[in-house]
């Protein structure tokens, strides 16, 4: 939890201040039975008037001090958490954006995201409990033995007994109640992910009439997950009036032990009732301290779970950066390239690539699911770095190259549709930002986004998050017309008009061979007709290059080549 | 549990409750639309449980009524000290003490008692409306699922019956003990002195005006607290989970920025509402010891004048503290009971959904059905204005496939949604075997149709039982027959626990070729006697295709079969084509006959084979 010392140097003496703030407040708090005990003893037990208004006035002044401290407190601690919760926000968001993909890995998405959210929320309420009364229960604990001691000692023999038997009560309380919670929590996973899986496979249910299966298997789960809840809820159920009957016997025990004592002359009544008092304090004190502990051991996992994140190092390194003028803008080398994604000797994903692009140059990539057709365009903006042989764009070897300044150069639309909440042309602009409406105008039609104009808001209109409200061919145009604004020089499509029908396919790469002249294309598709006329085609089989060439020559030569064209066009087209 | 506590325990003035994140981490409260009814009806709900929870409420009115009687034991206790200086009573003494123990005994066990039943209760409770919920799950239609998000589903059967849950468990039993010791504290002050109480409801109103300035500040903060909490975890999940994107157009910095404007005004909103809220429990601590100042002052000049004992005195700050004390818990309370409330009435709603009318009565079972499909006029829409299908007829024969193409949202899956009674027909009919669909059972209709779906559905267990799904009691050699009829059979071998690898959630561990492949051979075990294959390999690649292609073929043999599908080679050999567009049959015909008449299936056709040469 290293990560912490940053944050630690930044607030630690706003924190102490809340902490000093806090602890004279508790003194406060502390305060207050002896004053009470004495109001009662000296003033009311004497019918001294003057004295009870006297005392009353410091009581009141003890109080406004207490309360004086208590806002100071709550504003420091106001300030240090937000202030602490924003920036450990703000520092984890950075770090997960510097991040290269293979750290990213290494982590769900959904994870990340839960990281971000409820685990910072998570450590910064601990932080704020700290200032407020993680600290100041044991602070009132320790305080109000001290008192009751120095009250009188016979008396504080009771607490001798009964502040172990609560302390144990405590310790097996969350010794017991945690692994029960944990099971509780277990359980409860089980019972949505049976949830989850039906919503997702609902279809399947009813056209296989499996009804009763579900809802035997989820009424399985569901009464696992109530008797593990009946459980740990009566475990909590012994131990709390345990405790309070400890220390309200404790109570019984003042009471007669003063009224000995009162009839000795060595106890005054006031001092009965301030024991008491403090007894009750304590007792709430040890309370809040098992809550400590359980805050304490979330907050910590929440914390270990940031770290793992602010541990990871990118692996991307570059040098510093060349401004060298690139004699071939838009030409890429594959040169003997591999590649897996365990860096440590892993499967490999990609063999021995060798390949040349050339500037302009449009290349369709071809090959069946798993061949590595992704992986491979996913080394060209450095998504990835290269396990062996080297990956050159524009001449220069990527290592060597600012990942920044060399994703300007490319534009890359993805398999998966990714849209943002914002409007059409917002999302649009993300290719480049200072473009003007006409701009996204001529983009939008190269990708044949017809539909934008015809909507009533036209480029105004809002997506929804993920774009719900566009279909996936419309949502893979706008995909491309987000990349064709950014006039890259290397422009690279994943699969991203298998949405899309083949007529408008055609037209977007008239378009784009009209306008977009000179632009290297890099195409992965499904459909050989949606790359018949490109100037080369690789065909990948596992890994490894099974043949580059024109159609015309793939046809005749290349095995896998004519296996997937009989495929999609039938035997007799041969 | 602290909570439960307070206010059982007898507290002479002290420190105000300690509660961990307490007021400040509260958001807006949600609030029900209609809280009494939604609160009858959860009480008609509870059913068997009505009895128990009646117990349980007399333990508690017992319980509180016996917390309410110490701080008076005590007080009487201190005046057995106290009513003769230096004289202690101490026969009198003892009773007190004796009663004072038993009281507390039998707090203790009361509350176990009560603690203990609430468990089992409030847990029987919500497992009921969980299963009830499930069940309703099952008996809804399609259109249900299609037109709410999973995300929203899920935070109903999770989120909601919890919070049903932590409202019947903690809030009704605090609400009432809470109630009990407000009243009860209230009848005690007034008995030990009329006075006193008068003179300690000064502070009274000043608690109640102080908490609403405060409450209303907070309230107005807290909403826009979890707005802007909201905002900023929508942006986090959208930039975490497209930053691919975000990489590649090298959007890193603009959404960090982004990201920056968010979470400052996040913090700007909850630093103030941190600090209004924490402004009230000092300054309710010192409105309460202000009250118990003036108890003194005005008690001591009592007890000059000897209407009142020290003991009483004693008491009445211990009641004035219970007094006041609940109050402030109270408003607190009446929130996790209003959200509780609000949730059960999400789920409620869901219980009160429209269940997929019941088979009509005259229904009949349908076993080993021909084939025989006949669309007569059918019309369709998911909604009333806008029309999906529009007058459509068509006849099936015994044994031929049939395939429909069109663009997307043509109308090919309401198709085959309506086959299968998904949905109903909004005008028309559907006969099956020269029957209305209407007049089959449901079930058994269904049963009769094979599914091959673009998203294929598996189950998280083994690979056996997912093929098994559709026939629970198909035997080991029924099921590797299917596979190796389906083609499945050469992966699954090749897997280290073969038949018994078990699936990671929705079949995450295998290629979307292998999924397609356990679908088919899923299909292959129940042998239905129609086929539907929707857009069944659109999302493989076409080698994979190929082997799929093959135990497609062997499916649809002698069966009826509907086949959608882009790709169309794959509808080439069909016996019929279908081509819809906008809702209505524009051409019909074989391969053949539609390429020979050149018209829309023949550009189709052609404009996806361009340049290929075919």
């Amino acid at each position: 939890m290293g990560f912490l010392a940053k944050y630690i140097k930044t607030y630690w003496k706003s924190f102490s201040i809340a902490v000093l703030f806090l602890t004279i407040e508790a003194i406060c708090d502390l305060l207050q039975p002896t004053v009470i005990a004495i109001i009662i003893d000296k003033g009311v037990a004497n019918r001294d008037m003057d004295y009870v208004l006297k005392m009353g006035g410091v009581m009141l002044l003890i109080t406004a001090i207490g309360a004086g401290a208590a806002s100071t407190r709550s504003i420091m601690a106001s300030i240090v958490s937000q202030n602490f919760g924003t920036e450990l926000r703000s520092d984890l968001f950075k770090k997960i954006q510097s991040l290269a993909f293979r750290n990213l890995d290494k982590f769900d998405r959904a994870s990340l995201v839960t990281r971000m959210t409820n685990d910072v929320t998570q450590v910064q309420i601990f932080v704020n409990g700290l200032m407020r009364i993680f600290v100041k229960a044991p602070l009132l604990a320790i305080g109000g033995l001290i008192m009751a001691t120095r009250l009188n000692l016979h008396l504080a023999v009771v607490l001798a007994v009964v502040v172990p038997i609560v302390a144990v009560l405590i310790i097996f309380n969350l010794k017991l109640g945690f692994p029960r919670f944990t099971k509780v929590q277990q359980a409860l996973d089980r019972v949505n992910g049976v949830m989850r899986e039906y919503l997702s496979g609902v279809r399947v249910v009813k056209a296989f009439n499996r009804f009763d299966v579900e809802v035997a298997k989820f009424s399985t789960e569901n009464e696992h997950f109530k008797e593990e809840s009946v459980a740990a809820n009566r475990l909590m159920a012994v131990f709390s009036p345990a405790i309070m009957l400890t220390v309200n016997l404790g109570i019984v025990v003042v009471l007669w032990l003063g009224g000995l004592g009162v009839n000795n002359g060595t106890i005054q009544v006031g001092h009965v009732i301030a024991f008491i008092n403090y007894m009750t304090q304590i007792l709430f004190s040890l309370m809040m301290i098992s809550m400590v502990f359980t805050m304490f051991v979330r907050a910590k996992a929440s914390a270990g779970r940031i770290g793992e994140v602010f541990a990871e190092e990118n692996q991307l390194a570059w040098k510093d950066d060349v401004k060298s003028q690139p004699e071939e803008k838009g030409r890429i080398d594959f040169e003997h390239v591999s590649f897996s994604y365990d860096a440590a000797g892993g499967e490999p994903v990609l063999k021995d690539i060798h390949l040349s692009i050339l500037p302009g140059e449009t290349v369709g990539i071809i090959g069946s699911t798993g061949s590595g057709k992704t992986t491979l365009v996913g080394l060209i903006p450095r998504f990835y770095d290269v396990t062996g042989g080297t990956m050159k764009v524009d001449g220069e070897d990527v290592k060597h190259v600012n990942p920044k300044r060399l994703r300007d150069k490319i534009a890359f639309v993805p398999q998966r549709n990714v849209l943002f909440t914002g409007t059409v042309a917002e999302n649009i602009r993300w290719g480049k930002e200072d473009a003007t409406q006409e701009e996204i105008e001529t983009a939008a039609a190269m990708a044949c986004a017809d539909f934008i104009e015809s909507s009533p808001e036209g480029y105004q209109t809002r997506i929804g998050q993920g774009g719900v409200n566009f279909s996936g061919g419309q949502k893979q145009r706008l995909s491309i017309a987000r990349a064709l604004v950014k006039q890259p020089e290397i422009l690279i499509l994943d699969d991203s008009t298998s949405a899309v029908d083949v007529a408008t396919e055609a037209k977007m790469k008239a378009a784009l061979k009209k306008y977009a002249n000179g632009l290297t294309t890099i195409i992965i598709a499904q459909r050989i007709s949606s790359i018949i006329d490109a100037d080369k085609i690789v065909v990948l089989d596992r890994g490894e290059i099974a043949g580059i060439g024109t159609h015309g020559e793939l046809i005749t030569d290349c095995l896998v080549y004519q296996e997937i064209y009989r495929s999609q066009m039938g035997q007799e087209a041969l | 549990m602290t909570k439960a506590n307070e206010q059982r325990t007898t507290t002479p003035p002290g420190p105000p409750p300690l509660r961990p994140g307490g007021a400040h981490h509260r958001g807006p409260v949600v609030k029900p639309r209609n809280f009494k009814a939604t609160l009858k009806r959860l009480w008609e709900y509870f059913g068997r449980e009505r009895k128990m929870l009646t117990l349980i409420f007399l333990f508690i009115l017992i319980d509180s009524v016996i917390v309410l009687m110490n701080p008076y034991l005590i007080g009487k206790a201190v005046d057995a000290m106290s009513l003769k200086p230096g004289k202690v009573d101490f026969n009198f003494l003892e009773i007190m003490i004796i009663i004072l123990g038993a009281a507390y005994l039998a707090d203790a066990v009361l509350n176990f008692l009560q603690g203990w039943l609430m468990a089992g209760v409030a847990q029987r409770i919500v497992k009921g409306l969980r299963d009830s919920l499930f069940k309703k799950l099952q008996k809804l239609p399609v259109s249900f699922f299609d037109s709410r998000t999973h995300g929203e589903l899920m935070s109903r059967l999770s989120n909601d019956v919890d919070n049903v849950s932590n409202s019947i468990s903690q809030s009704t039993t605090q609400l009432m003990s809470g109630v009990i010791v407000i009243a009860g504290s209230l009848v005690m002050m007034i008995i030990l002195s009329p006075i006193l109480t008068l003179a300690s409801m000064i502070t009274v109103p000043l608690v109640f005006l102080l908490t609403r300035t405060i409450a209303k500040r907070t309230s107005v903060l807290f909403k826009n607290q979890q707005m802007q909490l909201g905002k900023l975890n929508g942006h986090i999940e959208e930039t975490i989970s497209g930053i691919e994107v975000v990489k590649a157009f090298n959007h890193e910095d603009k959404v960090i920025e982004e990201f920056e404007e968010v979470n400052t005004k996040l913090r700007e909103v909850g630093l103030k509402a941190q600090i209004w809220s924490g402004f009230l429990m000092p300054i309710m601590n010192v409105i309460n010891n202000l009250g118990f100042t003036v108890v003194a002052i005005v008690g001591g000049l009592l007890a000059v004048k000897g209407h009142i004992t020290v003991g009483a005195i004693a008491s009445f700050i211990t009641y004035s503290r219970q007094f006041v004390r609940p109050l402030n818990d109270l408003a607190n309370i009446f929130n996790i009971l209003q959200s509780g409330v609000a949730g059960a009435e999400r789920v409620f709603d869901i219980i009160d959904e429209q269940e997929e009318p019941v088979d009509v009565s005259h229904a009949v079972q349908l076993v080993n059905p021909r084939g025989h499909v006949v669309f007569d006029n059918v019309s369709f829409g998911y909604r009333d204005d806008v029309p999906i299908l529009k007058n459509v007829s068509f006849e099936a024969a015994i044994g031929t496939s049939i395939a429909l193409v069109g663009p997307t949202g043509a109308g090919k899956t309401t198709i085959v949604n309506l086959l299968t009674r998904f949905y109903d027909v909004t005008g028309g009919r559907i006969l099956l075997d020269g029957r209305d669909i209407r007049n089959y059972t449901r079930d058994s209709l269904r049963r009769c149709f094979g599914f091959v779906l673009q998203d294929t559905y598996l189950f998280s267990g083994t690979i056996k039982e997912n093929i098994k799904y559709g026939k629970p009691d198909a035997t080991d050699e029924e099921v590797k027959a299917a596979a190796v009829m389906a083609g499945a059979d050469l992966f699954i071998k090749r897997l280290p626990k073969q038949y018994e690898t078990v699936l990671a959630e929705n079949g995450g561990n295998l290629s979307q070729g292998e999924r397609q492949l356990l679908a088919i051979a899923r299909v292959m075990l129940a042998k239905p006697s129609l086929l539907i294959l929707d857009e069944a390999t659109s999302s493989i690649d076409t080698r994979t295709e190929l082997h799929i292609q093959k135990a497609l073929l062997s499916l649809m043999k002698d069966r009826t079969s509907f086949i959608i599908a882009h790709r169309l080679n794959t509808i080439r050999d069909a016996d019929c084509i279908m081509v819809i567009d906008h809702g209505e049959i524009i051409e019909t015909g074989s391969h053949k006959e539609l390429m020979a008449k050149k018209a829309r299936y023949y550009e189709m056709f052609s404009s996806q084979f361009k340049n290929a040469g075919a």
